[in-house]
């Protein structure tokens, strides 16, 4: 296993997350996709510190901080979710356009 | 004695504003003695200074100078802190005339205490003249050039106020007006060449301004035009043709007034500053030319409107014209001394003449002389006095004007014949109307009996000042040109400062030639003052010529009748016009002024029809005209590409926002994520 590879694997993680938020219709599965693309970033960062500077753990250690800020982060979004849902009676995102010009 | 040179002008300004404001009006205040009493301690000192010289006890020129102000000033990037001074500057000329003028105007004050005895502004007569005398005084002794200037023109105002001192009558307000205008016109000439004086020189001081003179510091372009604008101050002022015109009508003041005006003070005030500017006129050769031309045509002119004139005032006024053109002409031909000299002695004897006519206007309470005749049997003091003074302005030694007189013709013959025989003549008619007036005031028969049998000798008040001055008139001539005192007293000013160095570096260069120089140098002049006049002429000028023309007059104004005279008028008639009316001199200014009056409505015509009309309101239609077509293009084209520029921002943003902005958060979402693809594509290919 190559730096290569983990950048591959990390980069088609981060393509179906991409491709997951910009067509998925639910916000839920927009949610996730962006979970998704979290994923990619921190294999990347953990790949590096791997590969780069084996000897230190900086790179794991901010993969793991990020992962906390990723679950505080989903947390807020479900509870906005939870507001919309209940104000509007609908999880597809195409329904909101508040911010239409 | 001269240290308090100063206070001479100062005592009489003292003396007229105390008079002036010091008490209310009084026909018989005693003020006027205060007038009287500054001018005798004038006098005084004038006596000492003068003494002094002649005596040898006092060096003259004696200049003496205090800082009077000063103001910063930058000339050619450099800084200068400029003094000006004021002070006195008594050189011989200026030592005779401070004699004369405090002389001549304690005379003209102890005669006028009582003359005016009666008039209702006695007190502020006395104090007019004090402070005439006072300015005056001021000319004489200011070193500084425009104190000088200042005097000039407080005597052209104090004029003003004697010529005018009887203002309710017409005739006197006309002259005073016509004497202030005709002296102003020649004043701003006066004034030019003062500016451009010290414009070149960059003082007011005489003695400096001398000394750039004489080192040749000034061009001579600059020194003609500054000689010729002082020319035409003192043609204004000494009543030089064309500007005479307002002497013969200063007549209307009180008489002793014009007796001070016409000997001692403004009429000489001209001849006055020519002579103290001299130096100017010697750079200047084309300016003396001019200045002895004026001189003889003023001279000649006057000279021939005396012949003609029948009011003893108006004789008197056109005989000091003509005097005062053989002053001019004299310092225009070099004959400084003889210039100087006639203005002395002429000072006296022309007092005289004029205090003796107004001591007979007092008895006979007329002007014209056809109304006189016969008043020596009356008045023996006045004829007496009258007659010295008539032998002197005919020039019949050993009176005084025979030596100043005589002077003028030798300088005259030496400069220029064409002048020297005009002037000759003119000397003659001077002898013949002087003559004339004084046979027909007081020989021959009384013409109008009633006027005779109330005449009567004047008071001593008046006949003492007369005397006085007759002995002047008689003595003062021959004193003068005694052991050569005239060229002691009225020195020739020169360049001479600008041959000195000339001369030096000729001896430095080559020494031979040295004796040539200095003597080419030194010949011309040498050889004009050694010419004298033909025998024939020394001798018989005075001994046939004068005594030939006062003969003739007497014989033609003696009888009861004028055939002859008459005769002679009547043959010819249109010059006996022309003189009576003055040469149309007064027509013609008066022609020139409504001509300027003509030039000056159709200046005004074209101002409001042409310049007005075409010019200010065509400018200004055009203007509109150009303002419109401006505001047309503005609106069409400026306006619309500005509106056009925004319009276009508003439609495609507006577009923009429709076709972008929809709201839905996955397609911002997707333009970011584009932008940031082809962002990143960019940073990686380039």
């Amino acid at each position: 296993m190559t730096l290569a590879d983990y950048m591959i694997v990390s980069a088609l993680l981060f393509l179906i997350g991409v491709f997951g938020a910009l067509t998925r219709r639910n916000i839920i599965g927009i949610l996730m996709s962006i979970e998704l693309m979290f994923n990619a970033a921190n294999l990347n960062l953990a790949a590096f510190d791997r590969f780069l500077h084996p000897e230190g753990l900086v790179g794991q250690t901010v993969a793991i901080f990020t992962m906390t800020v990723a679950a505080a982060e989903i947390v807020v979004g479900l509870a906005l979710l939870l507001a919309i849902y209940r104000n509007t009676d609908t999880v597809y995102v195409e329904d909101f356009h508040l911010l239409k010009g | 004695m001269i240290e308090y040179a100063y206070l001479i002008p100062l005592i009489p300004v003292a003396a007229s504003l105390i008079i002036l404001f010091g008490a209310k009006e009084d026909p018989h205040s005693p003020l006027p003695w205060i007038g009287i009493g500054a001018m005798a301690l004038c006098l005084a000192l004038s006596i000492s200074i003068l003494w002094g010289f002649v005596g040898g006890g006092v060096a003259l020129p004696y200049e003496k100078n205090w800082d009077w102000f000063s103001f910063a000033t930058t000339i050619g990037g450099h800084s200068f802190v400029w003094p000006m001074q004021i002070g006195v500057l008594i050189d011989p000329p200026a030592a005779v005339m401070l004699f004369v003028v405090t002389l001549v105007s304690l005379m003209v004050q102890l005669y006028s205490i009582s003359y005016m005895h009666d008039d209702a502004r006695y007190k502020r007569y006395f104090g007019f003249v004090s402070f005439f005398t006072a300015a005056m005084l001021g000319l004489v002794v200011s070193s500084n050039l425009l104190v000088g200037f200042a005097c000039w023109e407080l005597m052209g105002l104090t004029s003003y106020l004697l010529i005018g001192f009887w203002f309710e009558r017409p005739g006197p307000c006309e002259a005073q007006k016509k004497a202030f205008m005709t002296t102003k016109l020649g004043d701003s000439g006066l004034y030019l060449a003062l500016v451009l004086l010290y414009v070149k020189t960059g003082t007011f001081q005489l003695s400096q301004i001398h000394t750039s003179f004489a080192h040749g510091l000034i061009m001579p372009a600059a020194a003609t035009v500054a000689a010729f604008g002082i020319l035409f101050g003192a043609m204004g002022k000494s009543a030089q043709a064309p500007l005479m015109i307002w002497l013969p009508d200063a007549m209307e003041g009180p008489t002793p007034g014009s007796a001070l005006i016409h000997a001692a003070t403004m009429v000489a005030a001209g001849i006055l500053v020519v002579s103290k500017l001299y130096f100017v006129f010697l750079a200047a050769p084309m300016a003396m030319e001019a200045a002895a031309w004026i001189g003889l045509i003023t001279a000649f002119m006057a000279a021939a409107m005396a012949l003609v004139t029948v009011d003893i005032k108006r004789v008197l006024a056109f005989s000091t014209v003509s005097q005062l053109g053989f002053m001019m002409c004299a310092l225009g031909c070099g004959g400084f001394t003889a210039g100087l000299f006639h203005l002395t002695t002429h000072a006296f004897f022309k007092a005289l003449l004029f205090l003796g006519a107004g001591s007979v206007i007092h008895s006979v309470h007329t002007n014209d002389m056809r109304q006189m005749g016969g008043l020596s049997r009356r008045m023996l003091i006045t004829f007496a006095t009258m007659a010295v003074a008539v032998l002197a302005i005919s020039g019949v030694p050993p009176f005084a004007g025979f030596y100043s007189k005589d002077m003028i013709l030798v300088a005259a013959w030496n400069h220029e014949k064409a002048i020297f025989w005009p002037l000759l003549l003119t000397a003659l008619m001077t002898a013949f109307y002087m003559t004339r007036l004084l046979v027909l005031t007081f020989l021959g028969d009384d013409r109008d009996h009633e006027r005779f049998h109330h005449a009567h000798e004047s008071p001593s008040l008046i006949t003492v000042p007369l005397i006085v001055l007759a002995i002047f008139s008689t003595f003062a001539g021959f004193a003068i040109n005694h052991n050569d005192l005239a060229a002691r007293l009225f020195p020739k000013p020169t360049l001479a400062a600008s041959a000195e160095p000339l001369k030096t570096e000729e001896a430095n260069a080559a020494q031979p030639s040295n004796a040539a120089v200095s003597e080419k140098l030194a010949d011309p002049e040498s050889e004009k003052g050694d010419k004298e006049l033909p025998s024939w002429l020394t001798w018989g000028i005075p001994g046939f010529f004068v005594p030939a023309a006062m003969l003739l007059a007497f014989f033609m104004y003696r009888g009861p009748k004028f055939e002859l005279a008459d005769g002679i008028k009547s043959t010819f008639s249109p010059i006996a016009t022309l003189l009576d009316r003055r040469w149309y001199l007064d027509d013609a200014f008066l022609a020139l002024v409504a001509f300027c009056d003509q030039v000056a409505a159709l200046a005004y015509w074209i101002d409001v029809n042409v310049v007005d009309r075409v010019f200010v309101d065509g400018w200004g239609l055009l203007m509109r005209i150009i303002a419109e077509i401006s505001s047309f293009f503005d609106n069409a084209f400026v306006d619309s590409t500005v509106d056009g520029v925004g319009g276009l921002a508003t439609d495609l943003g507006v577009g923009l926002r429709s076709l972008v902005q929809d709201g839905q958060a996955q397609e911002y979402l997707m333009y970011a994520g584009i932008a940031f693809a082809l962002a990143a594509t960019l940073m990686l290919t380039l």
